[in-house]
């Protein structure tokens, strides 16, 4: 195992009612990244956190948190956020952060100090003294994720953190996740949303029924996908198709192609040569998006064979 | 920080928790005042039960057909021998004389079945061959009037002055009484029902809340289900304490607000090992009960998944510890018994057992074995009940038994 690897898992099984639900899964999280377990919904994301905090206890395989391979016993290094989320409803704002911290080892009284700051920063100081009844769902979900940083953790899971918040919540809850990452802690995030995750994960892994399909970066991940090339002749016949890719689609005034792999400048070269000239040429990456749609459907079909 | 002071201050993080969140609440004001709810629902239907005996008492009289001066020494002799009774309740009903009729014994009759007044008893004839008439339920009253026959002619024949003139002193034993022992085992073991059937039962319901808003998932991550269910387990019982504590404090120092017979009774026991250890010992195993059963209850309770199944297990649970409580009562009237060493060695039974034998026995030994015997189940209990609830809630699939999440590593 590397030292500067937060969480390291190999084969992770666990199987409910006989069915696999998580069926082999390996993870390898630097210290320090954030890190993204993307997939669809029902894809064991939920199931292989739990496993790797021991919330749960895999059926198989091994994993190591924190350079332990008892991940209980070095909780009190751990922030978590579940994806259900949960708080005493009679509970203060302050309290509830501070009672999150104490159960990681914080000193109550340090935690109720550190929770109006973190409060105040996060825009919820004037409902410090506030029950998490009276909250709305997007403050109560603030205030959960400030009681699992109060302790100023090593590692911080968030489990599907975005959802259910508003979009301004959102840019907060980015900047508080980066600004943890700052900080120096290693931030493990599941979601199935791409956008948060493009702007987010230093690395990535992609789960889809219950097996990994991808780990890389964002960049690696997109690099799977050829790039687009959309084109706009600056005059056009029914023969233009002879001088394009086999895969050219018409679109408005325009095609879309792949970029062969050798690139586009052969293709280009051709349709000048034949007099239909360029108007206009852009050439983009396909989207993480695009990468994850691409790697969830090629393993609904390799299940499916 | 040790292994061991990691898991106390998380069990420590849980207990004060619930212990604030439940002491700090309207309803725990409820929760306090319901013994004097229940005392004056008990002082009500106590003053109509008195009324309504009193009510008979006054009805019910006992009649003697004789005449003359036999009747007037009579009447001496009845008021000399009623002051022997103190309690009303025992005293047999007022006598009436009345001149013998011609045909005494339908007049006797007759009084028996008078609508006017219930007579209990009716004695006619010579009193040396008094003939006397009973209803089913005026036994004593019938044996009354004989001796009344018995001593009125005694009397007759030798005066109605005193023979004897007693000299009475009141003195305390300075050994136990023989039987005190039993009554004082009952005492403790009654005591400590009572007290588990109030507080226990709440136990049940500890992880309810943290399922309902979904708290058990943070719990679960940060701290080990025994910490969780141990610091349910003692914040409960902290309200317990509390409870006792308010209550103990009231009654000790307002006196006049136990019942007489309750206070004279209390005065009067005399534990084996004296007061002092015998309430060390008594506060020792109402805390074992209360944990023990707390412990089973707390198990059984995560396992339900609506407040209608935790209402459903009420029954059961004032089923276990009525049983508990009877099997340590038959058990310490008999210690020497199959059913004392069961009593004695069964989890459940065994701090409702040890707590009669401390007010029997005088030997410190056992109850040191048996505390620490009842500590280990408590243990066994939880750990059993944070398995079953990690395999059943958390769905953890892990079959292993985890004693070392208790007694080591994690």
């Amino acid at each position: 195992m590397h030292d500067n690897l937060a969480i390291s898992a190999t084969g992770l099984v666990k199987k409910f009612s006989g069915r696999r639900v998580v069926d082999g899964v390996d993870i390898a999280v630097p210290t320090g990244m954030i890190y993204g377990v993307l997939g669809p919904n029902g894809a064991g994301k939920t199931t292989t956190l739990r496993m790797l905090l021991g919330i749960i206890e895999p059926d198989e395989g091994h994993r190591t948190l924190l350079g332990t391979e008892r991940p209980r016993s070095v909780s009190d290094r751990v922030g978590y956020l579940p994806e259900e989320r949960g708080l005493y409803p009679a509970m203060k704002a302050r309290e509830a952060v501070a009672f999150m911290g104490a159960l990681r080892g914080l000193p109550l009284r340090t935690g109720r100090k550190r929770a109006v700051d973190l409060l105040e920063a996060a825009g919820l100081g004037h409902a410090a003294d506030d029950k998490i009844r009276k909250l709305s769902k997007g403050m109560a979900q603030l205030v959960q994720l400030l009681g699992s940083i109060v302790h100023q953790p090593e590692l911080l899971v968030l489990d599907e953190p975005f959802s259910g918040l508003d979009p301004v919540n959102q840019e907060r809850l980015e900047a508080l996740i980066l600004a943890e990452r700052d900080r120096g802690a290693t931030v493990v995030l599941s979601t199935h949303v791409m956008a948060h995750a493009e702007r987010l994960c230093d690395r990535l892994a992609i789960i889809a029924k219950g097996r990994r399909r991808f780990e890389g970066t964002v960049a690696e991940a997109r690099g799977l996908l050829p790039m687009q090339a959309t084109y706009t002749p600056r005059n056009d016949d029914a023969h233009i198709a002879d001088y394009l890719p086999a895969d050219a689609q018409h679109r408005g005034d325009g095609w879309r192609f792949t970029v062969p792999q050798e690139g586009s400048e052969q293709v280009l070269s051709r349709l000048i040569g034949a007099g239909y000239g360029i108007s206009g040429l852009s050439i983009e990456r396909p989207s993480l998006h695009d990468a994850f749609v691409k790697i969830v459907g090629r393993a609904a079909l390799e299940d499916q064979a | 920080m040790s292994r061991l002071g990691t898991l106390v201050r998380q069990t420590m993080t849980i207990a004060r928790r619930d212990f604030v969140a439940t002491v700090f609440t309207p309803t725990f004001l409820i929760f306090l005042f319901a013994p004097v709810v229940m005392g004056s629902f008990g002082a009500i239907g106590g003053l109509g039960a008195n009324a309504a005996t009193s009510g008979g008492g006054e009805k019910s009289r006992i009649v003697a057909l004789v005449s003359g001066d036999q009747a007037r020494l009579m009447m001496q002799v009845d008021a000399r021998l009623r002051r022997v009774y103190r309690d009303a309740d025992e005293a047999p009903p007022i006598l009436t004389t009345k001149e013998p009729a011609t045909d005494a014994a339908a007049q006797a009759r007759a009084q028996i079945d008078d609508r006017g007044v219930e007579v209990a008893a009716v004695a006619y004839g010579p009193l040396d061959y008094p003939q006397i008439l009973y209803t089913p339920r005026a036994t004593r009253a019938g044996d009354y009037l004989a001796e009344l026959a018995e001593q009125t002619l005694r009397a007759e024949r030798a005066g109605v002055a005193p023979l004897s003139s007693a000299t009475k002193i009141k003195i305390d034993r300075t050994t136990p009484r023989l039987g005190r022992g039993k009554e004082s085992g009952f005492f403790a073991v009654f005591a400590i029902f009572f007290l588990t059937l109030l507080l226990a039962g709440q136990v049940v319901s500890g992880v309810a809340e943290e399922k309902g808003n979904k708290v058990i998932e943070i719990l679960a991550a940060a701290v080990p289900l025994e910490s969780v269910f141990f610091g349910k387990l003692l914040g409960t019982f902290g309200v317990a304490l509390l409870f006792l504590v308010f209550w103990g404090t009231l009654i000790s120092q307002i006196g006049t607000l136990m019942p007489a017979g309750m206070a004279a009774g209390l005065a009067a026991l005399t534990p084996a090992m004296g007061m002092p250890m015998f309430t060390l010992l008594f506060f020792g195993y109402f805390t074992m009960a209360y944990m023990l059963l707390g412990a089973v209850f707390l198990g059984v309770g995560a396992q339900a998944s609506s407040v209608r199944e935790i209402q459903l297990l009420s029954l059961p649970i004032t089923l276990i510890q009525v049983s508990m409580f009877g099997l340590g009562a038959i058990a310490i009237s008999h210690p020497s018994g199959w059913l004392a060493t069961f009593a004695r060695v069964f989890p459940l039974s065994s701090p409702y057992f040890m707590a009669g034998r401390a007010a029997q026995s005088p030997d410190l030994w056992p109850h040191v074995v048996a505390l620490a015997w009842q500590t280990v189940w408590v243990a066994i209990f939880v750990a059993v009940g944070v398995h079953a609830f990690r395999r059943g809630v958390l769905q953890s699939g892990s079959g292993k038994f985890r004693w070392k999440a208790l007694f080591g590593r994690a």
